[in-house]
């Protein structure tokens, strides 16, 4: 049975998928996984999740969204210096980011 | 109660540092023979996941040995006296490390970790107060990582013991293995284990160990259904051990077999002098 294992480097943060192990159970996962995920980076946590409870949805079963541009949801039009305050200065670099993913450069 | 506190390597007593002696090489050889043995697990263990185990297994119980080869390298010996070029009837280790692995039994491997791994558990305990300081310090490290060896050793056995065929193999194995894991709370030299007692080396005596050990191993088998030779509440005797018991520098032939092994590239190389990667924490 396959088991996917997910790492945490910190507390607080998101389990990052890392790969799998082969284990007849939770309990002989979690050991295998120690060994292979948890050893040589620093780690906060691991979870061990059956392969078959993943279940997936992929873009040849939908439409995802991100992919239509949206950006005037944004105040870009404003011409403001976004360095007095550091969210708008992170939501500037965020509309950056979407319109180069979109290929809109 | 901790005895009081020994000097460091320097200004030991000639009684005191033989008892350490003893002491750290029962440690060192244990670990690093059965290292030996789990290596040749690598790449032929049943799955992928159990050979990475157990050869993550072996590296802990090398790196234990070489905490504890390196105490006895403030007494001024090297590497190779302690290893490569020490005779191999001065090995001070129990017959249980150096046995050979019957064809394809990883019920053998893993029967040996639980009985090793447990007594391994109880000595540490018995250092985690010893009235030299070198020793103290190291037992936490070791401890941490023990944890992991007893319950991979408990799971497998759990699970191997699910059925008819698991159970046989792990009852072979008990049965070929259990008298040789006696010898692990087998005296060296009487006198010197006694000295180490009484100096405060280690705090519960090897006969204590060994009567905890089977309180601890008899009804783990028996949860299983797996029969042990002894009941966990009769003295051991000397018919119940091995014709060897390892402790003393008598060893089985396997033991000769494997020392020409494992010192047979260093002989081949003539190196002279084995490489070090890193400097010996406890020098200044």
């Amino acid at each position: 049975m396959i088991w996917e294992v997910f790492r945490q480097e910190n507390a607080g943060e998101y389990h990052t998928h890392c790969g799998n192990v082969h284990a007849p159970d939770a309990e002989m996962a979690k050991l295998f996984a120690q060994i292979q995920h948890g050893r040589r980076k620093p780690t906060h946590s691991l979870w061990v999740v059956p392969q078959p409870e993943v279940h997936e949805v992929d873009d040849e079963d939908t439409a995802f969204g991100g992919t239509t541009d949206k950006s005037y949801r944004w105040a870009v039009t404003y011409d403001v210096d976004a360095s007095f305050a550091q969210e708008v200065a992170d939501s500037e670099r965020e509309q950056e980011e979407a319109a180069r993913s979109r290929g809109d450069d | 109660m901790a005895a009081e506190g020994l000097a460091g390597p320097a200004d030991l007593g000639d009684d005191e540092q033989e008892a350490v002696e003893l002491l750290l090489h029962r440690l060192a050889d244990d670990e690093f023979v059965l290292a030996e043995r789990y290596t040749e697990w690598q790449v032929r263990s049943p799955t992928l996941e159990s050979d990475l185990a157990v050869a993550n297994v072996a590296q802990d119980e090398l790196g234990h040995a070489r905490l504890w080869f390196d105490l006895l390298e403030d007494f001024g010996y090297e590497e190779q006296d302690l290893i490569w070029e020490r005779p191999p009837e001065q090995w001070r280790h129990s017959t249980l490390a150096e046995l050979p692995w019957p064809d394809g039994g990883w019920a053998d491997a893993v029967v040996r970790g639980y009985l090793y791994d447990v007594a391994e558990d109880l000595r540490l305990g018995a250092l985690e107060d010893s009235s030299y300081g070198r020793i103290r310090d190291r037992v936490g490290k070791v401890q941490g990582e023990e944890d992991y060896h007893l319950e991979h050793a408990q799971n497998w056995l759990e699970r191997l013991t699910e059925d008819e065929d698991g159970r046989g193999c792990v009852q072979d194995a008990v049965d070929r293995q259990f008298a040789h894991a006696l010898t692990l709370f087998e005296p060296g030299d009487p006198d010197l284990e006694e000295r180490i007692d009484d100096l405060g080396l280690r705090t519960t005596p090897l006969s204590e160990m060994g009567e905890e050990w089977l309180r601890r191993v008899v009804p783990f088998f028996e949860s299983l259904d797996v029969d042990t030779p002894m009941s966990g509440r009769e003295d051991v005797t000397a018919d119940q051990l091995p014709a060897v018991v390892g402790r003393d520098g008598d060893h089985t032939d396997d033991w000769f077999d494997l020392y020409e092994e494992f010192t047979h590239t260093y002989d081949q190389v003539d190196v002279g002098d084995p490489v070090r990667i890193m400097e010996d924490p406890d020098d200044e």
